[in-house]
């Protein structure tokens, strides 16, 4: 099913791992060499900066090729026509990512990815149109019309599969998330068709991955696991549902009568439960992924919870929990560190890759440029005189007034 | 073939020693399992939450909690942030030096961001330089380059960077009118001054590994500004010219020094300017979406000559 052979993704990974070890000094260089000519691959890469151009300009050309198509040789097509053409160029696009992947042997390259995003989006698109008459939300659309995001869902799956892009399978969650809206209108089932198909897909997912445990295939899974676990907790998480969440929050604790006292409470249990379970299983398997989703949800429902119990949110909030995770952190630190070898149960707080410290150097050097602006709300209420928030330009604040 | 047949058939081979395969084999099968990367996240995220909600309760709260009560409490965080980082500093160096402890970045940071607050809250409570904030932010900027400097923190780098930008900012808010030339010309000479302090600091050999911030930044700066300057109605030939010498620069220092962040630049920049001044005068759908594929179509070609010249940098 995939495209790409297990022996050239192995070949890949092992020259990875390989370059990894040589400039961490694990290997000397005549080792290195030597190591590396036995893992020669015919997979054509670049590196991310490329590839993300690449991806941009490929995104360009298929987007301007369609649009000229359709000026040139259609002049006020109508919807169904659009619709059909669409599904052609979107036929036409995933052949071109499978020939640039077949015949140019495309790895990550950029080009072959996005013309597997474009078949997507022209699949879908093109449904909408030819089956559905281009027409827009409404608030009773036609029980038929799941299938355009069905269609997204399917297919993206099918590119995770076919070319192992983890953002294709992201891409048929986000899908999976408009299927509900078709079926029901409760909002109580919307949530729970949601996680109902991402348990399955969890379920599927860790069936698989067990039998590839030290293969190429393990990061991508442990990726989609991660995936799958953030989506079921957000989608039991009835106070993360608004896009206006926190806007929500600042002003007042939302009301949701929507829900069922019953369900509300139950989904409130969930998350609660969630966040110990994700992280037993990540440190289980010792998966940095799962462990690091754990963390992100174990934080949101701390975060959540005030709003969930209806209590009143406090200015010190933030502090108590900022200090919380900073004691976390020192104390599996120090426990850690007191271990035989500042190892305990297989883990350790030492840097043992040279890439954390290449996503440190990129990551302080990011967020220390954008943390200033967006750590420091508006006021919630009380003194009106005073104003603090935003900084013109970073200086943690220190451009903005009281 | 997995890694481990690999390393295994390495081992029995003699390329590697029974030591290094053990070693490697643990590495692959992830014994032991680092944390490194979370706890720092974490430890990051953490300092984040608190100085928000220290911002936020001295905000709200500071009239019932009186000035005293709030300057101590200010104060002694960062007291006790800046003792701690002096206190546990190895001796300074010029090179990169490593961190005595997973916290010590952090506590320097949290510190920075508490100096902040703290400035904030004396300004607006005492109007110590009547609302005077473009010193302040220069103050600051230049106590954060020090500390930047003399703790190794790129966290602290990146505040000093961000709260000098503030200050040609907030320098040229007090201009009675607010004109894009002006600002452009502020954000060239911030660009400029970035990139020549860089140069300059890893030509003395201060800190070298900072070079790669200072240049970012530098570049991003100097690309929008000159942008702005293509995308003006009139006069912009200049801009356009200055635009291409600074495209043809990236791409030089690119593909040099195997940085390829900066032919990306070049190529997106670059594109968007060019496109700006072709699409200038064109209106018809077709003409547009034509130029579009031709010259889509040319920049993949020229990218993936690029990328296969340097195909094994990737």
């Amino acid at each position: 099913m995939r495209v790409y052979s297990a022996s050239s993704e192995e070949a890949l990974r092992a020259r990875n791992l390989l370059k990894e070890w040589a400039s961490e000094g694990f290997l000397t260089a005549a080792q290195y060499q030597r190591m590396e000519q036995e893992t020669v691959c015919d997979l054509r890469r670049t590196n991310i900066f490329l590839r993300l151009v690449l991806f941009l300009f490929t995104l360009i050309i298929v987007g301007a090729a369609v649009g000229l198509f359709f000026v040139v040789f259609l002049s006020r097509p109508s919807a169904q026509t659009s619709g059909v053409f669409l599904l052609i160029f979107g036929a036409i696009s995933y052949g071109a990512a499978e020939f640039a992947v077949s015949q140019a042997r495309l790895y990550r390259y950029g080009i072959e990815e996005a013309l597997a995003a474009c078949s997507v989006g022209f699949l879908c698109v093109g449904m909408q149109f030819a089956f559905f008459s281009g027409s827009h939300y409404s608030p009773t659309p036609d029980a038929a019309e799941f299938l355009v995001p069905a269609a997204g869902a399917i297919a993206s799956l099918w590119i995770w599969r076919r070319f192992g892009f983890p953002y294709a399978f992201l891409a048929a969650m986000i899908f999976v998330v408009f299927l509900p809206g078709y079926w029901t209108s409760s909002h109580s089932a919307q949530h729970l068709i949601v996680a109902a198909f991402y348990a399955a897909g969890l379920t599927s997912v860790a069936a698989v991955r067990s039998r590839h445990r030290f293969e190429y295939l393990n990061d991508g899974y442990s990726l989609v696991e991660a995936f799958l676990w953030l989506g079921i907790y957000l989608s039991i998480n009835l106070q993360l549902s608004s896009l206006n969440f926190i806007g929500e929050w600042w002003v007042a604790p939302r009301a949701l009568t929507e829900f069922s006292r019953s369900f509300y409470w139950a989904t409130w249990v969930l998350i609660w439960c969630l966040p110990p379970t994700v992280l037993a299983r990540g440190v289980r398997r010792k998966d940095r992924f799962v462990i690091a989703v754990g963390a992100i949800v174990a934080i949101l429902t701390f975060v959540t919870n005030k709003p969930y119990l209806g209590w009143q949110r406090h200015t010190w909030d933030p502090m108590l929990l900022g200090a919380l995770l900073i004691g976390v952190a020192l104390f599996i630190r120090r426990w850690f560190a007191s271990g035989p070898g500042g190892t305990r149960h297989g883990f350790t707080a030492q840097r043992l890759s040279g890439k954390d410290k290449q996503w440190m150097n990129a990551g302080s050097a990011v967020f220390g440029l954008i943390s200033p602006h967006s750590i420091t709300p508006s006021p919630q209420s009380g003194s009106p005189e005073f104003r603090f928030g935003g900084g013109d330009s970073g200086g943690g604040g220190a451009t903005s007034d009281f | 073939m997995t890694i481990l047949t690999r390393l295994e058939q390495w081992k029995e081979q003699g390329i590697i020693s029974p030591e290094q395969h053990a070693h490697l084999a643990d590495l692959t099968r992830g014994e032991p399992c680092s944390l490194f990367l979370e706890l720092n996240v974490l430890l990051f995220a953490g300092v984040l939450a608190f100085i928000a909600g220290l911002g936020w309760t001295v905000s709200t709260w500071s009239r019932q909690l009186g000035d005293v009560l709030v300057l101590t409490i200010l104060s002694a965080i960062l007291a006790a942030c800046f003792w701690y980082c002096f206190y546990r500093a190895p001796a300074w160096s010029p090179a990169e030096t490593t961190s005595p402890s997973l916290i010590f970045d952090y506590v320097l940071y949290l510190g920075s961001l508490t100096w902040s607050v703290d400035l904030v809250y004396l300004e607006n409570r005492f109007r110590v330089l009547s609302g005077q904030w473009d010193l302040y932010l220069l103050a600051t900027a230049g106590l954060f380059f020090l500390l930047a400097y003399r703790f190794d923190n790129r966290f602290v780098l990146s505040l000093a960077l961000s709260s000098l930008a503030g200050w040609f900012g907030l320098t040229i808010s007090h201009w009675p009118s607010h004109q894009d030339a002006a600002y452009r010309q502020y954000a060239i000479l911030y660009g400029l001054i970035v990139g020549v302090a860089g140069v300059f600091l890893k030509h003395r050999g201060l800190k070298s590994h900072f070079f790669g911030t200072y240049l970012n930044i530098a570049a991003n700066v100097l690309f929008w500004a000159v942008l702005s300057g293509v995308f003006n109605q009139q006069s912009y030939g200049v801009w356009f010219l200055a635009l291409l010498a600074a495209c043809g620069a990236s791409l030089a220092w690119g593909l040099a020094r195997r940085q390829f962040a900066f032919v990306a630049y070049a190529a997106v920049y670059g594109y968007v300017g060019v496109s700006s001044i072709f699409l200038r005068d064109v209106t018809g759908e077709t003409a547009v979406l034509s130029y579009f594929v031709v010259s889509g179509i040319a920049m993949l070609i020229v990218l993936v000559q690029i990328a296969r010249r340097f195909r094994r940098e990737a």
